[in-house]
């Protein structure tokens, strides 16, 4: 066993009742209990199989293009001139965004457990494009949910899902955006449960979905602790992700958490700014509630109506957040902090005139964050931006900005 | 790359069995210590009802749709055209069980303000009128912020009879049953036809009242037409659960009505209801509902 395997089992959660601390758990309607019990058995099976894990291995390498490089980005580092900053190229994976890492493996999960249809929920696009993506290949029916808004904000990825032969579901209840999009998406699950796997795509939703998506999304952070040992002999100083549901970020940062010298900070929507009232600044902003199957941290009125989120990011347009990450900022581990529409606008705007890399807007959230932190680091320190997906998709929304 | 510890990140103990095994025994125990307990309306009126060999109706309306004020009067209605309880939904803005119908009337509540507080001013009003049992059904979350306890003490103080929680699970839920049981409230679990019988077993066992048994799985308001295998689950649920069983999600018609209630100790019939409220005339409510219970008894 690797170091960083055995480093790895310091951190042993969720519980048996899938709980993170006091986040998590499985509040669902009873129809979908033996769903998940079948899902969970599933995946306990898988882990432990070693033709599994080498299929899930070969896949990622051979179809998605992993290990993902570790990219020193030199005119950005002398940019700020403090801190050497590295980008973990997520953007590079197949089909543009680390989704593929999430939906190759329960791809897999969903055929050993025999079923015939695939359903998911997008935001921006990305996750419901890896989905349609996996599903193509392994010839099954698939249904992606996606908020009317993001249909028209996200055309480009929507006609990707088409052309992978996936059926897009407008969703027009609510705010049609991810919030009921995924709303949906259960909703066709409880109707169709016996025939039909729900790839969720983030660190959302019922034990053992928030445990499931963060391992197959940990290899981020497995290859980014072994890419940035290889170059620099030392771990990193900070780690920076954005955080809608919070899938890319817990992706990262999983790796790293025993090791208590690397900080991590979770980068969440401002939209138009705190004082607003229109962002999706979850962890920040919002206080722990009861949605979508979690005990998470969640954007609520009073009454505890789940309230409107807003970010110009399709993708971090969310009022929850991923249950490990409410447990990481209760216990103080990570950080979680907020810039607004605009200030990821400019910093996708700097990296693609200083880098030549065209960053998505939820990426270029965490992105933005260096502009605060930089300053307060020393040029013998490194940071590690978590590049979660390129920003092709967001070209109608950058352009209206240049 | 090294890529061998894949997904070898943790080691589960899967001995979740193991904790509610202990739970399931103090639960047994409850339950006999209970049993010398005078049981209360809600549970009168399915035994008397049972005795009786009359089939059940209940009615789910919406709190707030289309009005609080209308709410009252159409609880009033229903209690003078002989329904035999009512479910209360507590309206909630991403209701994830309920088809079109019931999410727009809890939009629309919720456009009002409704809240629980006002549900439960609402509850009290109708108390000093009317003894039909009422359970409240909605969502956890915001009876999460109400805070629990705080919930159904407020519950009984105004003499709500059960509760209907669907996205609150036996595993999540079990350990308030002590509290619940203090306070006479009757918490009604949910089983599907896709529920396995160790989970039925399991469910039954520390229901009291009634379980509620869908009709199909997906969610409310459906076209229901009964699927092959659940007039089998059905018929064979009669003889399994010690609790009586009354069944809902997409019943509409005489015919469901009849269909379901050979199986069941009765029906629930809410997307149906609020469709007709959505079209009925505000002055003839009291009228009209009769009608529509006429309708669906047959008698």
């Amino acid at each position: 066993m690797s170091k960083i395997t055995s480093s790895l089992k310091l951190t042993n959660l969720p519980d048996e009742r899938g709980y993170f601390g006091r986040f998590g758990g499985q509040f669902v309607p009873e129809i979908l209990k033996p769903a998940l019990d079948e899902l969970l058995e599933a995946y306990l099976q898988a882990r432990q199989d070693a033709k599994f894990l080498s299929e899930l291995e070969q896949e990622l390498s051979d179809y998605a293009g992993r290990p993902t490089p570790l990219y020193l980005a030199q005119n950005l580092t002398k940019h700020y001139g403090k801190a050497k900053i590295y980008l973990k190229r997520e953007d590079l994976a197949h089909t543009g965004a680390h989704k593929i890492n999430n939906t190759i493996g329960q791809i897999l999960l969903a055929g050993r457990m025999g079923k015939k249809r695939i359903i998911a929920e997008t935001g921006a696009g990305q996750h419901g494009v890896a989905t349609a993506t996996v599903a193509a290949k392994a010839g099954l029916e698939c249904c992606i949910y996606m908020g009317a808004e993001d249909v028209e904000r996200q055309r480009p990825n929507v006609q990707r899902m088409k052309m992978l032969g996936a059926e897009v579901r407008p969703v027009y209840s609510g705010t049609q955006t991810l919030k009921d999009a995924t709303n949906e998406a259960l909703r066709d699950w409880l109707t169709n449960v016996q025939t039909t796997h729900y790839i969720i795509g983030s660190v959302v939703g019922p034990h053992p979905f928030p445990m499931i998506v963060r391992d197959f999304q940990s290899v981020i952070g497995r290859e980014a602790l072994q890419q940035v040992k290889e170059k620099e002999q030392r771990l990193p100083d900070y780690l920076l992700a954005c955080v809608g549901g919070g899938s890319n970020a817990i992706g990262l940062f999983h790796a790293f958490l025993p090791f208590e010298e690397v900080k991590m900070i979770g980068v969440e929507a401002a939209g138009l700014g705190l004082q607003s009232g229109k962002h999706a600044a979850s962890l920040t902003a919002g206080r722990p509630g009861i949605f979508h199957g979690m005990l998470t941290y969640l954007l609520q009125n009073e009454d505890g109506q789940v309230q409107l989120p807003h970010s110009i990011s399709a993708g971090l347009d969310y009022p929850g957040v991923g249950v490990e990450h409410s447990y990481l900022k209760e216990s103080g581990r990570v950080r979680y902090v907020s810039v607004t529409d605009q200030q990821a606008l400019d910093a996708a705007f700097l990296l693609s005139r200083l880098e030549g890399i065209l960053p998505a807007l939820e990426s270029a959230h965490a992105l933005a964050f260096l502009e605060n932190l930089l300053p307060k680091t020393s040029s013998d320190e490194i940071v590690i931006v978590n590049l979660s997906g390129r920003g092709d998709k967001d070209m109608e929304t950058y352009l209206k900005h240049l | 790359m090294k890529k061998s510890g894949i997904l070898q990140t943790y080691q589960l103990r899967d001995s979740r069995l193991h904790g509610n095994d202990i739970l399931n025994n103090f639960f047994q125990k409850f339950r006999k210590m209970k049993g010398e307990k005078v049981s209360k309306r809600l549970r009168e009126t399915i035994q008397e009802n049972i005795k009786n060999n009359k089939k059940m109706l209940s009615l789910y309306l919406t709190a707030g749709f289309p009005d609080l004020e209308l709410t009252e009067k159409i609880i009033l209605a229903c209690d003078s055209a002989k329904v035999d309880f009512i479910e209360l939904g507590m309206p909630f803005s991403d209701p994830i069980a309920d088809g079109p119908t019931i999410q727009k009337a809890a939009d629309r509540a919720l456009q009002q303000g409704v809240n629980l507080r006002r549900i439960f001013q609402l509850v009290e009003r109708v108390r000093k009128q009317s003894d039909i049992p009422v359970i409240l059904m909605g969502y956890l979350n915001p009876v999460f912020q109400f805070g629990f306890e705080h919930f159904f003490e407020e519950c009984a103080r105004v003499k709500i009879d059960g509760l209907i929680l669907p996205d609150w699970p036996v595993e999540e839920s079990e350990p308030y049953q002590p509290l619940l049981n203090s306070l006479d409230l009757d918490l009604i679990y949910l089983i599907a036809p896709n529920t396995p019988k160790a989970r039925i077993k399991k469910i039954d066992a520390i229901s009291r009242a009634f379980v509620y048994c869908t009709a199909y799985t997906g969610v409310t308001g459906k076209d229901n037409r009964p699927l092959p295998g659940t007039e089998q689950f059905l018929k064979e649920l009669k003889t399994k659960l010690q609790n009586p069983f009354l069944i809902g999600f997409g019943i509409k018609s005489r015919q469901d009505v009849e269909f379901y209630s050979q199986y069941a100790a009765g029906v629930i019939v809410g997307s149906a209801f609020i469709k007709f409220l959505e079209n009925s005339d505000e002055s003839k409510i009291v009228q009209n509902i009769k009608r529509f219970v006429q309708e669906l008894r047959g008698y």
